[in-house]
């Protein structure tokens, strides 16, 4: 099976083969050397972390800050491969019921103290399964450190190899140092806001509201890497002050759309800055509809299915995110070239089949409506606002009465995950390659929990979707488990308690000498050990 | 003297404690907690870990417990713990209200600079081109929102000319002696300074105008004008320092509404102040936070207004004399 998608093939040969060679092993020879020194000065299109490392999971904020410092085991490189960073190699039993993990050697935490066994036994115990990976690591018994670099998980049932990888690649997979954590409470270590790791940066110093300085790491476990001297990780709250500082020569990279949309022709239009839509494919963000089954309109699944032939989602694409999406074919995000596939129910934009769909439901119109929704768009994007406004004509020119309202943050979270107080509403989900639990979890009836965000808010329960994931979750067999997740999406796109707008494709801008970058599958969350300077 | 600063500052302490109950009960009447926020943020779905966090930070407890105990704690002179920044209130306010408190003080003097000169020379040369184009310019300024005229100044005076930093409060990694680092500073105030300072500078300019127009008319500058004294020290010495006090009272009632100036101003040139923390606080319904700074804020005004009704005794003998 190739794991590459047609996309990112054309566009990531010539990448891979620079960004391949970099890690653990020499592989093929460089086309260019890379320079050392310099200092780089990044940003992202959000707002300055609450702390620079947060335990639980992290948003994106406090991740693109960590994975500086803290490292994983492994990571997903844009090839959808994984490759080794603190383990050298994560191996299954037969019986996909216990995994045997290999560590790298001579690697040091930043304070001197060595890296070993104990701290993976450490983090998966204490950190991982209790407070960072939730219940994705359910299934995990006990662990066990064999000698000073050798680990074995052990789990109460057979764990397939995508998954856990995918979970200890993933947000939840860092290792933090077990001789400063031990015995206190991770989350409300002070020591989260000076983060300790392995990786190729150091914390200097954090200025709240302003930026944090990270040093190079001279005892990076990988003697050449990092190749910069200094990374400057600053923070705007404005985007326009973002393009601001590109041009005048403050700001080197900015990942996931550091400034307005409309902007990014005109900033890369001179070929001083380059911008990038790769390296998000393992964070791939959905802009998405959902439906309130709690609502007796809305347990009909023909309503859903007709509303979702009322919407227009090229024009969403097209108009409210300047190109930078694409209409969503299913519940899998477009990028995810593993579990991706055309082959399910499409509701193309057709307003007449749409009516015909109501009239037959049993909601024709009647004195000039059909029925009243209220349509809560969660604030936190600018897009969503727009996508509000837009879906309220769409759904008024069916004679449907909208009362829209666009709440902010934290009213959203509380109006639509924890009160359940809407009938539709715009939201984002974010799921990484694996699609277990992050994707599934909208789907099933596990992920209904009150008050836990970006999960199944809209009540939707169905036996047979519980059994297609639950299958997933143990099916060892990769060529398997891609015919459940397709089933998985077939199910999901009939039934539509949720319907995926459209698939974003969030925007690196960076500075045309800023090399090797966006070269792993989540370039939000990289140690940028391998980008350099050609200055 | 001394029993009117006495009193001042007696009256701070109920108003400081009016403060932390009337903002408790706003934001706990916001839809939305810190709980929802940063658990979304945190991605938490684990029904157990869900329940840990609830009673990490404390809000698993009744609203008047919380706020019971938060006011214990700030007569203990200690104003929480904020989970959201992992560290205690005050040394995150601590760190962040410095660079607030230089801002200020920067746009209030360029503001006042700039606002009396203006007025001055609009109330000599009234009704004549300067003083037209002088009301023309404080329109503007006063209309102009203050993060537009922040973006265009930076857009201006950073992007095309190169003359400033386009934000932040120093350049990065510079290890300089003290007079560099305050050059610095001074370096990367500029901007924002002035943006915010030109908004309050309109006000000052308008108000300084119309204040040296109604005491030219008193009889005293009559008086002064008769006994032979040169005009430019009858304006600075009799109609100035008369006309300074509605001044005064703008400054003392603006230095509260220039915090919340400064939000804006901080977000547009990245100033690591206190008013993106407020910010952020108040939409993350970090109320441990948006207290904390309250609390500081209110102090800061109640002593700014105290310092303000000396400045009145000193400036015009007739207070002091009732």
């Amino acid at each position: 099976m190739s794991r590459f998608s047609r996309r990112d093939f054309l566009a990531t040969t010539a990448g891979a083969a620079l960004a391949s060679r970099f890690v653990g092993s020499a592989a093929a020879a460089p086309t260019v050397t890379p320079k050392r020194g310099g200092t780089l000065i990044g940003t992202w299109g959000g707002f300055e972390p609450q702390s620079l490392f947060v335990p639980a999971g992290g948003g994106s904020s406090p991740y693109f800050t960590s994975t500086k410092v803290h490292e994983r085991l492994i990571r997903l490189a844009v090839d959808l491969k994984f490759e080794p960073v603190l383990a050298l190699e994560i191996k299954p039993a037969a019986d996909f019921r216990s995994y045997t993990i290999k560590l790298r050697d001579n690697v040091t935490w930043h304070d001197g103290k060595p890296f070993t066994a104990d701290d993976v036994v450490f983090n998966a115990m204490e950190y991982w399964k209790p407070i960072s990976g939730g219940v994705s690591l359910d299934a995990l018994e006990s662990v066990e450190a064999v000698d000073r670099l050798t680990v074995v998980l052990k789990f109460k049932a057979p764990v397939p190899e995508f998954f856990l990888k995918s979970v200890l690649a993933s947000k939840s997979g860092l290792v933090i140092p077990k001789h400063i954590y031990a015995g206190s409470n991770i989350i409300t270590n002070p020591i989260n806001n000076t983060p300790v790791g392995t990786g190729p940066y150091k914390v200097k110093e954090w200025v709240r509201g302003s930026h944090v300085e990270l040093l190079r790491n001279d005892k990076y476990w990988n003697p050449g890497l990092p190749y910069i001297d200094r990374l400057v990780i600053r923070w705007w709250r404005d985007p326009a002050s973002r393009s601001a500082a590109f041009e005048a020569g403050q700001l080197d990279i900015g990942v996931f759309n550091p400034i307005p949309m409309p902007e990014i022709a005109r900033l890369s239009a001179g070929g001083k800055f380059i911008a990038e839509s790769k390296g998000y494919s393992n964070s791939a963000w959905i802009a998405t509809v959902e439906f309130n089954q709690r609502r007796e309109i809305f347990k009909k699944r023909e309503v859903r299915q007709a509303l979702m032939h009322a919407i227009d989602r090229q024009f969403i694409a097209d108009t409210i995110f300047f190109g930078r999406a694409s209409p969503s074919i299913g519940a899998i995000h477009n990028s995810n070239s593993i579990f991706f596939t055309k082959d399910v129910q499409n509701y193309p934009f057709d307003v007449k089949k749409a009516a015909a769909l109501l009239d037959a439901a049993g909601y024709p119109v009647k004195s000039g409506s059909r029925f009243k929704l209220s349509l809560v768009s969660a604030g936190w994007f600018e897009e969503n606002v727009k996508m509000g406004q837009y879906l309220k004509q769409a759904f008024e020119d069916l004679d449907i009465t909208v009362d829209l309202s666009v709440p902010d943050r934290a009213t959203s979270l509380k109006r639509i995950y924890t009160d359940y107080d809407y009938d539709v509403a715009i939201s984002n989900n974010s799921g990484g390659i694996e699609l277990i639990p992050g994707t599934t979890q909208y789907y099933t009836t596990d992920g209904i929990v009150k008050g836990a965000a970006f999960r199944n808010a809209t009540g939707y329960s169905n036996p047979k979707m519980d059994e297609i994931v639950a299958r997933m979750t143990v099916e060892t067999d990769e060529p398997k488990r891609i015919e459940l997740a397709k089933d998985f999406d077939r199910l999901a796109t009939i039934e539509a308690p949720i319907l995926p707008m459209v698939d974003l494709e969030p925007v690196t801008i960076v500075r045309s000498d800023v090399r090797n970058h966006s070269t792993t599958a989540d370039f939000l969350g990289e140690s940028w050990a391998e980008v350099w300077l050609d200055r | 003297m001394r029993r009117i600063i006495l009193r001042r500052l007696a009256q701070i302490i109920p108003l400081v404690f009016a403060v932390i109950v009337m903002n408790f009960v706003l934001i706990q009447l916001a839809p939305g907690s810190l709980f929802d926020v940063m658990t979304s943020e945190q991605q938490v779905t684990d029904p157990a870990m869900l329940n840990q966090l609830r009673k990490t930070y404390g809000v698993d407890q009744p609203t008047s417990v919380q706020l019971a105990k938060y006011i214990w704690s700030v007569v203990r002179l200690d104003l929480g713990y904020s989970y959201r920044q992992n560290a205690p209130v005050l040394d995150v306010i601590v760190e962040q209200l410095p660079a607030t408190v230089i801002l200020m003080l920067a746009a209030t003097v360029i503001a006042l600079l700039v606002g009396i000169t203006a007025g001055v020379l609009a109330s000599v040369k009234v009704n004549t081109i300067w003083d037209n184009l002088i009301s023309l310019g404080a329109v503007f300024f006063f209309a102009a929102p203050s993060f537009w005229l922040g973006i265009m100044m930076t857009v201006l005076f950073a992007v095309k000319l190169g003359w400033f930093p386009v934000g932040g409060m120093r350049t990065i990694g510079s290890d300089q002696s003290a007079l560099g680092d305050a050059l610095d500073v001074m370096h990367h105030l500029v901007l924002p300074a002035t943006a915010l300072g030109l908004f309050y500078a309109a006000t000052y300019a308008r108000v300084m105008r119309a204040s040296m127009l109604e005491v030219f008319r008193l009889d005293f500058v009559r008086t002064a004008r008769a006994k032979g004294l040169s005009p430019g020290r009858v304006v600075v010495a009799h109609v100035m320092r008369n006309a300074l006090l509605p001044i005064i009272t703008l400054v003392g009632l603006q230095l509260g509404t220039m915090l919340g100036g400064s939000v804006v101003i901080e977000a547009v040139s990245s100033w690591p102040g206190i008013g993106s923390l407020l910010f952020d606080s108040v939409m993350s319904r970090n109320f441990p936070m948006v207290l904390g700074v309250l609390v500081l804020g209110s102090l800061l005004v109640a002593v700014c207004n105290a310092t303000v009704d000396i400045l009145y005794l000193r400036l015009d003998p007739r207070i002091r004399a009732r």
